[in-house]
């Protein structure tokens, strides 16, 4: 055989592998567009019904609401399936671009505990949570997309392993490999003993719409576009995923990537030397708070249960040896911890009490404070976080009085920009609850017409739809930041937007703004920023 | 004690005498009901001087109770022992709201041996209060138990401090109070803990000496016995071997005084035998007879402890076993016996004199609404528990009647305008359409009857009749919704009231009322359960003008009422049977009831 022989040959057989892997897409792709139609077409099928059953039933007020909730349930289902096909376009068109915001990893790990735990209790699998050495708690980075990658991979853990399977994640931050290393690792572990994948599989994992044929027949529900957004969002953050799996016996996933951070403080404000009691029934809690608390110079003891802590009250009462505030911990035995606080609260009204849970503070967050809990924070926690909860406790920062679902924010002027009537209907109907004065504008020039009207100082906070006529809200946001008045930079401006990726918010930043709101407007989440806010 | 604490006490046995409708029931009907017309308004009268002796007196003393003197702060400790004592509960809620104010006194001025004592007070109030909620299984029952064991706890945990108190008073609030965790936990082996601590310590001469005058056999005593209430755990097979032989040697204990007695107290004999049935010593059928023996020998009309137990306990634990050992069902004999059983048991729950009404005794009315076995051969639980609603609800079985009585007249209404109204319900589809009409408006009294059936088990109907409830007793009230639907759904001859019972306090919308757990749209009893809740309304609402009162309901269409069955009370001829209904009031109902009372075979 000649070199042309050979050559053509060569040709040939990549052109037959570039036919086959073109094939493979297409057959992918149809695959997906099959699967996609019916994914799309379930909660299609649920809207619809719904919508005309409760058309049906219009006077029935319970009945539509069912109807309204079922609906609701859907459309969650329908936006996160979207949310991912959207993704991977924006992945193919080389458009995804991750944020860098200051973020704590504390919080970020316990709004991931707070989606994940459901799940794992509804299929019955024992997990395991971890945590292992902790270089730097405060971290810059994207912390929403870093969510939806752990987020992903536990799901796959929890949806790829029996009922009553066991599921391990352990989280640690190593320190930057040189010495003058800018950049941390925060390093991601999770590992289970499910029906794991073949070696076949495993190749074509990263693969966007392949799944696995045998799970596809199974029924477990998927898109197989999961795996491969995980792969491009790590890959983006400059991190690395590896997976490893045996058929039959589960998969481990470990993620790493590299994250700029903060360095750690050693001031303790007014802490050292206090004294606190922590009832615990965690041995390995105890131990996290020997270990930040020590270094701290804060004494306390440790009661594993609530007859250990009474006696260690009723001891400090009759030695007159007091105790300056009480934290409750994530173990807290048979008792429920707020039944707990409820008794303390009345018994010792005077000790500040600390809540440090997993529980989703948003959902307890009403009946805590009528239990006396003055602050709350998240588990898992570090240093950081600890510390600067317990000062807020001690030093009768209370929250106390910001506990229920509407604040009270009488005598506060909130200006609203937002052209879309029924929009503006349902954010002052929420702004209202609160008794803050509203100002509305249709578009962005009325906007600034507006607070230019008003005298210095007069607005608190400006809500500001982004695409509005006349002016858009990036233009209003930017003249009133240029008006030259003393309050145009202090002024808190948000941008109220559905469109709420990275580069989007960044150009809102651009512009002035100070943060920004999802739409469609989520009560809990407009009243807990109006809180940080007002 | 205060003049005014004198007179709510006697006003408050007043209501409990005048609330029982089986008094002066031997006399003829127009007497008898001329006598129930009178104990309501009587009622009403106290119930408004009641009211107006806390605010006037009682609340004042409490507000400014950092300026009262020792005379003061005696009479109310007097006043408050003299509403519960134990085994009297008169007054359980203002005891409570008694102590708590006495021990944020103690707590304020760091009187240690004053909040030793009152949290066990405290504690005592609480438990006595919670005792009917009691195997409830939920959030609020786990939360309100939680309470006296915390009261308990913090008083008990003053034992590692004993010797540093010179009250010998106090020293004994720290040993009982201890020993009380174990009544009041749910956690077995906690209790199991707790009581062997006790143990230890009641038997520990250095504790003994330490406080040498108070009563430590009694203690001993009665810890043995707290510790042998744990025998019914033992077969369930998760008790340590420790754990085992304390609750063995405990029975042990307990039994053998009464072993040796001629007359012996069946409460502690009993325990012995059930703990040799639990462990295989011996089998169903000598526990068996030994039971009959025991059930047999009681009179219907002991009712001293022993008595009760013999005649009401007993019968619900053969009951119990029967349930748990199905082919008893079917042996003619145990049949009999048991039904033999549970009408004596009923002739002795009737028949209790009222003046002797105490907390035990609802303790087993309780037990008998929980427990009672419904099998073919025996009277069905809606008899039993018929008996039981006029016996011990009194005023408020003839008001739930009532209600059943506007609601067959609201039933009738809906059905003469849409035949199928009701047909979600499957015995009033299956029904001929002749007789729907007449099947539908018996249904809709008996749900009437029922609508507040859970009143019973949680002895919660005297309150109505008493004075307001606190906010505590208005969450255990609250609960009557949950127990009965629980209990009635059970049973085949109430289960089509269960929903009812679960529902009629939960607003049609679901935005409020209680419980959330009832899902309107999953029962199909819904429509009467609709009708149940308006018709309980417009009674409430009715003060002489049914116009009025209907109107009230129908502003509250569509939120907590029905919009269909709201919509049936603007039906003039259906509003004039209602007012004629109501203004006879519970006079038109008294035949049927008096009837019922002497249909009662006593």
């Amino acid at each position: 055989m000649n070199t042309q022989d050979t050559r053509d040959n060569n040709r040939i057989a990549q052109l037959e592998e570039r036919v086959q892997r073109a094939q493979d897409a297409l057959a992918a792709q149809e695959t997906f567009l099959s699967n996609m139609s019916h994914d799309i077409r379930t909660p299609m099928n649920a809207i619809v019904g719904m919508t005309a059953l409760a058309k049906k039933h219009i006077d029935e007020k319970a009945r539509v609401m069912d109807a309204l909730n079922k609906i609701e349930v859907a459309s969650t289902h329908l936006l996160s399936l979207i949310n991912e096909v959207l993704d991977i376009s924006r992945i193919n068109s080389g458009r995804l671009s991750i944020g860098e915001e200051l973020f704590s990893l504390g919080d970020m790990l316990h709004d991931i505990l707070i989606i994940i735990r459901p799940q794992m209790e509804g299929k019955g699998h024992h997990f395991t949570f971890s945590v292992g050495e902790v270089f730097a708690e405060d971290l810059h980075g994207d912390p929403l997309r870093l969510r939806q990658i752990f987020v992903n991979i536990i799901n796959n853990a929890v949806k790829y392993t029996p009922d009553g399977g066991e599921i391990s994640v352990r989280v640690s931050v190593e320190p930057p490999e040189e010495e003058a290393g800018k950049r941390a690792f925060l390093l991601f572990t999770c590992r289970d003993n499910g029906i794991g994948m073949s070696e076949e599989f495993l190749k074509k994992l990263f693969v966007p719409f392949e799944r696995d044929a045998s799970v596809a027949a199974s029924g477990i529900e998927g898109t197989g576009l999961g795996m491969g957004i995980v792969k491009s969002l790590v890959e983006a953050m400059s991190g690395t995923i590896q997976v490893e799996s045996r058929l039959g016996e589960g998969t481990g996933v470990t993620i790493r990537v590299p994250l700029r951070f903060e360095e750690a403080g050693s001031h303790t404000g007014e802490l050292w030397g206090k004294r606190l009691l922590i009832l615990e029934g965690s041995r390995e809690q105890q131990d996290i708070y020997r270990q930040y608390l020590g270094e701290a110079g804060i004494a306390f003891e440790t009661a594993p249960s609530m007859p250990e802590a009474l006696a260690m009250l009723t001891d400090a009462q009759l030695h007159e040896k007091s105790f300056d505030g009480i934290i409750l911990g994530a173990d807290t035995g048979d008792a429920n911890c707020l039944e707990i606080a409820a008794y303390l609260h009345k018994a010792y009204p005077a000790l500040p009490l600390v809540l440090a849970s997993e529980a989703d503070w948003e959902k307890i967050e009403y009946r805590a404070g009528r239990c006396g809990i003055h602050t709350f924070i998240p588990v898992p926690f570090f240093r950081k976080s600890l510390l600067r909860g317990l000062d807020e406790a001690l030093s009768q920062k209370s929250t106390a009085g910001t506990f229920g679902s509407a604040p009270d924010f009488s005598g506060r002027h909130i200006l609203l920009a937002e052209d879309n009537l029924i929009n503006r209907e349902i954010a002052c109907e929420i702004l209202g609850s609160t008794n803050a004065e509203i100002d509305t504008a249709e578009d962005g020039k009325q906007a600034l017409d507006l607070y230019l009207s008003k005298p210095e100082g007069y607005y608190d906070l400006v809500l500001m739809d982004v695409q509005m006529p006349v002016m858009d809200g990036y233009e209003a946001t930017k003249a009133i930041r240029e008006s030259g008045r003393s309050d145009a930079m202090p002024i808190r401006i948000f941008a109220m937007t559905a469109n709420t990726f990275a580069e989007d918010i960044a150009r809102a930043r651009a512009a002035g703004m100070n943060g920004h709101i999802a739409k469609p407007i989520d009560i809990s989440k407009l009243m807990q920023m109006l809180r940080q806010i007002l | 004690m205060r003049a005014y604490q004198e007179r709510y006490i006697e006003n408050i046995k007043e209501i409990d005498a005048l609330r029982n409708i089986f008094t002066h029931a031997h006399a003829s009907f127009p007497e008898w009901q001329e006598s129930r017309i009178r104990a309501r308004e009587r009622m009403r009268l106290l119930k408004e001087e009641n009211l107006a002796l806390l605010f006037d007196n009682l609340f004042p003393a409490l507000d400014c109770l950092h300026e009262a003197g020792e005379e003061e702060l005696s009479s109310l400790a007097e006043f408050a022992e003299a509403l519960m004592d134990g085994s009297t509960n008169l007054d359980c809620g203002i005891y409570i709201l008694i102590h708590d104010a006495l021990l944020s006194l103690a707590r304020f001025h760091r009187d240690v041996d004053g909040t030793i004592r009152e949290l066990y007070k405290l504690g005592m109030g609480l438990y006595y209060q919670n005792r009917s909620v009691i195997g409830v299984e939920n959030e609020t029952a786990n939360s309100l138990r939680f309470q006296d064991e915390m009261a308990f706890t913090e008083a008990g945990s003053y034992i590692r401090f004993f010797e540093e108190f010179g009250n010998d008073e106090t020293k004994g609030y720290i040993i009982r109070s201890l020993a009380n965790i174990a009544v009041s936990t749910k956690n077995t082996r906690k209790r199991i803990a707790t009581s062997a601590r006790v143990l230890e310590i009641v038997q520990d001469k250095a504790y003994r000496a330490c406080a040498p005058s108070l009563p430590w056999d009694r203690f001993l005593r009665m810890t043995y016995q707290q510790m042998s209430s744990n025998r019914h755990i033992m077969s369930k097979g998760d008790l340590s071997k420790e754990e085992l032989s304390e609750v063995l040697f405990a029975c042990q204990v307990v039994f053998q005084p009464e072993a040796d007695n001629d007359k012996p107290n069946v409460r502690w004999l009993w325990p012995y035998y059930e703990m040799e049935y639990s462990c295989g010593f011996v089998d169903l059928k000598t526990t068996l007879l030994r039971m009959e023996k025991l059930i047999s020998r009681a009179k219907f009309d002991e009712y001293d402890p022993s008595g009760l137990y013999a005649n009401v306990q007993l019968p619900i634990y053969y009951g119990k076993l029967m349930a748990e050992n199905p082919e008893l069902q079917k042996k003619p004999r145990h049949v009999y016996f048991l039904r033999e059983a549970y009408q004596k048991m009923m002739r002795t729950l009737l028949t209790y004199p009222v003046e002797a009404l105490n907390d035990y005794l609802m303790y087993y009315v309780n037990l008998v609404v929980t427990d009672y076995l419904e099998i073919e051969g025996v009277a069905s639980y809606r008899e039993v528990t018929a008996c039981l609603m006029q016996r011990y609800t009194g005023e408020q079985y003839v008001t739930s009647c009532l209600v059943g009585e506007a609601a067959s007249l609201i039933c009738r209404a809906i059905i003469s305008e849409d035949a199928h109204f009701f047909d979600d319900i499957p015995f009033i589809k299956e029904c001929p359409e002749e007789e729907k009409e007449k099947r539908l408006m018996d249904y809709a009294r008996d749900c009437g009857i029922y609508h507040d059936f859970g009143l019973l088990k949680l002895n919660m109907s005297r309150f109505l009749w008493m004075r307001t409830m606190f906010e505590q007793e208005e969450r255990i009230y609250q609960l009557h919704t949950l127990c009965a639907s629980e209990d009635l759904r059970e049973r085949p001859s109430t289960a089509h009231f269960a929903d009812i019972a679960l529902g009629h306090h939960r607003w049609y919308n679901g935005s409020g009322g209680y419980p959330e757990s009832y899902e309107r749209n999953r029962s199909p009893y819904r429509q009467m359960t609709d009708v149940i809740a308006l018709s309980d309304a417009l009674c409430g609402y009715y003060e002489g003008d049914i116009k009025e009162a209907a109107e009230k309901v129908q502003k509250l269409s569509h939120k907590q009422f029905s919009p269909m069955a709201a919509a049936s009370l603007s039906d003039e001829a259906l509003l004039k049977e209602l007012e004629a209904l109501m203004q006879k009031g519970p006079s038109s109902i008294y035949r049927e009831i008096y009837d019922s009372i002497h249909g009662i075979t006593l």
